[in-house]
């Protein structure tokens, strides 16, 4: 059931209903009985595989509670963890892992092997073990109810694809599930109004165009794969942010509202603040389970355990989103592009500070060097496979094929599809901005209700011109 | 060593890792209060620190720390 279907639509507001009239105190049964049902729509085995894993984490958080000696505790959390991971690494690389350990395997063992990965899996293995390490890092207190517990893993609003809310941030807002009232309600509305308008109206608009771009590189011109690799980033951008507005409208409904996952990543400095402004959610949990204590472990290896903790952090982040080459080569490619970054971060800054002209000159050059780096990266995250990503940069590369063609002279469709993107994302960050700008907000919140209904009407028909055609978010997948 | 004299030493650590000669920190202040204090230069500072203070920090006690008074009672507890 996808968030954009009618039965959805269905399904949320009798649950809303149900959820409205519940006591407070059995509000998070209410939300955990529409996130198994939201889950069993798509595969009652699998929500079966929810339920026994969080049994599992919970029993292990329980016993970690119950220790008598340090050890004991050490190994329920570990245990738990492992579990948790064998799990998603089964279901998630158990075929490139046979096909690694086996490589001459007999006709047909991939198929008998390729299992579908459990909806939601990356996302809510990534909060069971962020739980248990919490637990063990006493940053969160062991939650003794098993409801919230199983509510926090499969929250239907995130499970799809976030983001990933910590644990102690979720129970915190639990602890007061109060009626619903009409600031929130609109509040959470029109955010899930602005993801679908981002979705259905804006996101799909570069697809065809990438598709066709991508499935045979060689047979464009050099400015047109340019123009296209830009849309990519803008469609991806658009896609995945709308999808997480989606999820925290939802959420805000019900009186949880989860983390941001962007914050205007396009318009970062550096590669550096560039994850931390994009799947903000993703990239602070590796920090916070992976990188820090992979860094602190290695930290007597100086700049070396830096280097080889960033680059851990980031393959990790590519691998992440399934076991192929090219998410490697989008890892492989950012941990390069962080490790220079954070290796020269210190000269650079002192460059500047001495340079008061040139200063000015990098804040308008540092975005675009560092839009083009990910725009880069983001070519292999997309390509269908290795060849076919590094065929595209080779004809991206002035003088490959077609030489000398202005950007102008790009074929109809491309330019046509790329002002389109270009407009649609500068539309959508203005819209951003305004959203997150205080004064702007307030603005349009004070607006007469005639200039407010307007804009959502208008809003809606263009949703529902634009949804004959709405492709499956592209998170949805990983 | 006394908090004021942890405190001391601390900002010295923090002036050189974040190459500002001029920063001033309390007990209040936080990653956020600090320009280009994020998850690369938490360790930085942490590895400085424990160069300085000649101490040493496990990853759940450097993981639990929430701003500077955190920090300056973890060291002062690792000194004892």
């Amino acid at each position: 059931m996808s968030f954009l279907s009618p039965e959805f639509a269905v399904v949320l507001a009798l649950g809303f209903a149900l959820f409205y009239v519940s006591p407070s105190r059995y509000r998070p049964h209410v939300l955990l009985g529409l996130s198994y049902v939201f889950y069993v729509t798509w595969s009652a085995y699998y929500a079966l595989l929810l339920f026994s894993l969080t049994a599992l984490v919970y029993l292990a958080s329980r016993l970690f509670e119950r220790r008598t000696a340090g050890s004991e505790g050490f190994v329920a959390i570990t245990a738990g963890v492992a579990a948790v991971l064998l799990v998603l690494a089964l279901f998630k690389y158990g075929v490139w892992l046979i096909d690694a350990a086996i490589p001459t395997r007999a006709h047909g063992t991939a198929a008998a092997f390729a299992l579908v990965a459990p909806l939601g899996l990356s996302y809510y293995s990534f909060k069971m073990v962020g739980y248990l390490l919490d637990v063990y890092w006493e940053r969160v207190p062991v939650e003794r109810r098993f409801v919230p517990v199983a509510l926090y893993f499969s929250f239907f609003p995130q499970i799809v694809s976030g983001p990933i809310q910590r644990a102690g941030d979720f129970f915190g807002q639990l602890a007061s599930l109060d009626t619903p009232d009409a600031d929130r309600v609109v509040a959470g509305l029109r955010r899930i109004l602005f993801g679908v308008f981002k979705k259905v109206v804006a996101a799909d608009i570069p697809a065809v165009l990438v598709d066709k771009l991508h499935s045979s590189p060689s047979a464009f011109s050099p400015p047109e794969l340019l123009l296209g690799a830009y849309c990519f980033a803008f469609q991806l951008y658009i896609d995945f942010s709308g999808l997480t507005d989606i999820a925290i409208g939802i959420g805000q409904l019900f009186g949880v509202t989860g983390p941001e996952n962007f914050d205007r990543p396009f318009f970062a400095a550096d590669v550096q603040e560039f994850w931390r402004r994009w799947h903000m959610s993703l990239t602070t949990w590796l920090t916070d389970y992976l990188f820090m204590p992979l860094r602190m472990a290695l930290r007597r290896l100086g700049q070396l355990g830096l280097c080889t903790a960033i680059f851990v952090n980031m393959v990790a982040i590519g691998v992440w989103h399934g076991p192929s080459s090219t998410y490697l080569a989008f890892g492989v490619l950012n941990g390069v592009f962080m490790i220079v970054s954070a290796l020269t971060l210190k000269k650079r800054k002192r460059f500047s500070q001495n340079r008061l002209a040139l200063a000015r000159v990098r804040r308008i050059t540092a975005p675009v060097v560092t839009f083009h780096l990910i725009v880069f990266a983001l070519i292999f995250f997309r390509a269908g496979s290795l060849t076919s990503a590094v065929e595209y940069v080779v004809h991206l590369l002035p003088g490959a094929q077609s030489t000398g063609i202005p950007l102008w002279r790009v074929g109809w469709l491309a330019r046509t599809v790329g002002a389109q993107t270009l407009l649609a994302f500068a539309g959508i960050e203005a819209i951003e901005w305004a959203r997150r700008t205080p004064e702007w907000s307030a603005r349009f919140l004070s607006a007469s209700p005639w200039v407010r209904w307007s804009v959502y009407y208008a809003c809606i028909a263009m949703i529902v011109l634009s949804a004959q055609a709405t492709r499956a978010f592209i998170y949805a997948q990983f | 060593m006394t908090r004021e004299e942890i405190h001391e030493r601390l900002t010295e650590v923090f002036r050189d890792v974040f190459d500002d000669p001029t920063l001033v920190i309390s007990d209040a202040t936080t990653a956020r209060d600090v320009e280009g204090w994020d998850s690369l230069m938490h360790v930085n500072l942490i590895v400085a620190t424990e160069k300085a203070l000649n101490v040493s920090f496990t990853t759940k006690q450097v993981q639990s720390l929430t701003n500077v008074g955190d920090f300056i009672s973890l060291i002062a507890s690792r000194l004892t």
